[in-house]
């Protein structure tokens, strides 16, 4: 495994994809955290989503350690890596699924809702990234939305957290496969995780 | 005609009565204060007092004219910041407690 070409580069991304997974745990327990003192169920979403999120990252983490585990022992990593790709592209959806009801305002419009329960059967396409970056992008719009009618700084954090996370995405898919670009696409990730943790730890601190 | 006011869930209602307690300091707020700052009928001002004290959130003193007055316990006050920082969390992500 130590003398494979690129390998600082994987043990780089697996780092910065562990950090990510962490910060989004921490998230998620802050947000059911919230749920249980208010009973808002929006927050019971939003801890949900970024536990599907860390599941999802930790989930490539230990399939890229086992893919290397199996090259090395000679079996065959096809299978392996189609699974590894499809759960983390598909659980990423979901959490972002999930981040469209949980911000959606309370009286959302249901047509719009109806329209992106539509983008759904788009799941099984093995292009996964162009799907996460459609229901991100609305995502976005709700964060930027929030921000302008709020001016709050936390709020600011999270528009542009979500704003790395779908560059991110938009950086992957424009890569085609080209280093640099991937690198960029988990440089963006890490990057928006970072900002979502400095909310985090703003709207801690403050009084 | 509907009605414009924005809803209020209990919790906020009963953090608004705790944030008009607090305001009023060591003295603590009288429950007139607390009803037209929470903005409640006596009924439910009652009900939510009588809440609170169960949950040691706040305690009740009497007066010298036989009047009562509420001020806020330790763990009223630690719930506030708590409440405070979930409030900040929710409001960065849009979602209204």
């Amino acid at each position: 495994m130590q003398d494979l070409p690129g390998m600082a580069l994987i043990r780089f991304d697996l780092i910065l994809e562990s950090v990510a997974a962490i910060i989004a745990y921490l998230i998620s327990h802050n947000a059911n955290k919230a749920y249980h003192m208010t009973g808002q169920k929006k927050l019971s979403d939003l801890s949900t989503g970024f536990l599907v999120l860390c599941a999802a990252m930790f989930g490539r983490v230990i399939g890229t350690i086992y893919f290397f585990v199996l090259m090395e022992s000679g079996d065959d990593v096809s299978l392996m890596i189609t699974v590894v790709t499809i759960a983390y592209g598909g659980m990423k959806i979901m959490a972002y699924i999930l981040f469209v009801f949980s911000t959606l305002p309370a009286k959302s419009n249901p047509i719009a809702e109806k329209g992106l329960l539509l983008a759904l059967p788009a799941l099984v396409d093995p292009n996964l990234d162009f799907v996460a970056i459609i229901v991100l992008l609305v995502v976005v719009l709700l964060s930027s939305r929030n921000y302008l009618s709020s001016r709050s700084k936390y709020a600011l954090y999270v528009f542009l957290g979500f704003t790395c996370l779908l560059l991110s995405h938009l950086a992957a898919v424009l890569s085609m496969d080209e280093i640099g670009g991937y690198l960029l696409s988990q440089v963006l990730q890490f990057l928006g995780f970072l900002l979502l943790l400095v909310m985090l730890l703003k709207a801690g601190r403050e009084q | 005609m509907k009605s414009k006011k924005p809803y209020r869930s209990k919790m906020r209602i009963l953090v608004d009565m705790m944030r008009t307690i607090l305001e009023e300091g060591e003295n603590g707020a009288g429950p007139t204060k607390i009803l037209y700052a929470a903005n409640l009928s006596h009924d439910r001002l009652t009900q939510y007092i009588q809440e609170l004290l169960e949950k040691q959130m706040i305690a009740e003193t009497q007066l010298e004219d036989s009047s009562r007055a509420y001020r806020l316990t330790e763990k009223g006050e630690e719930f506030l910041k708590e409440f405070a920082r979930v409030e900040r969390f929710s409001e960065a992500f849009g979602i209204e407690i």
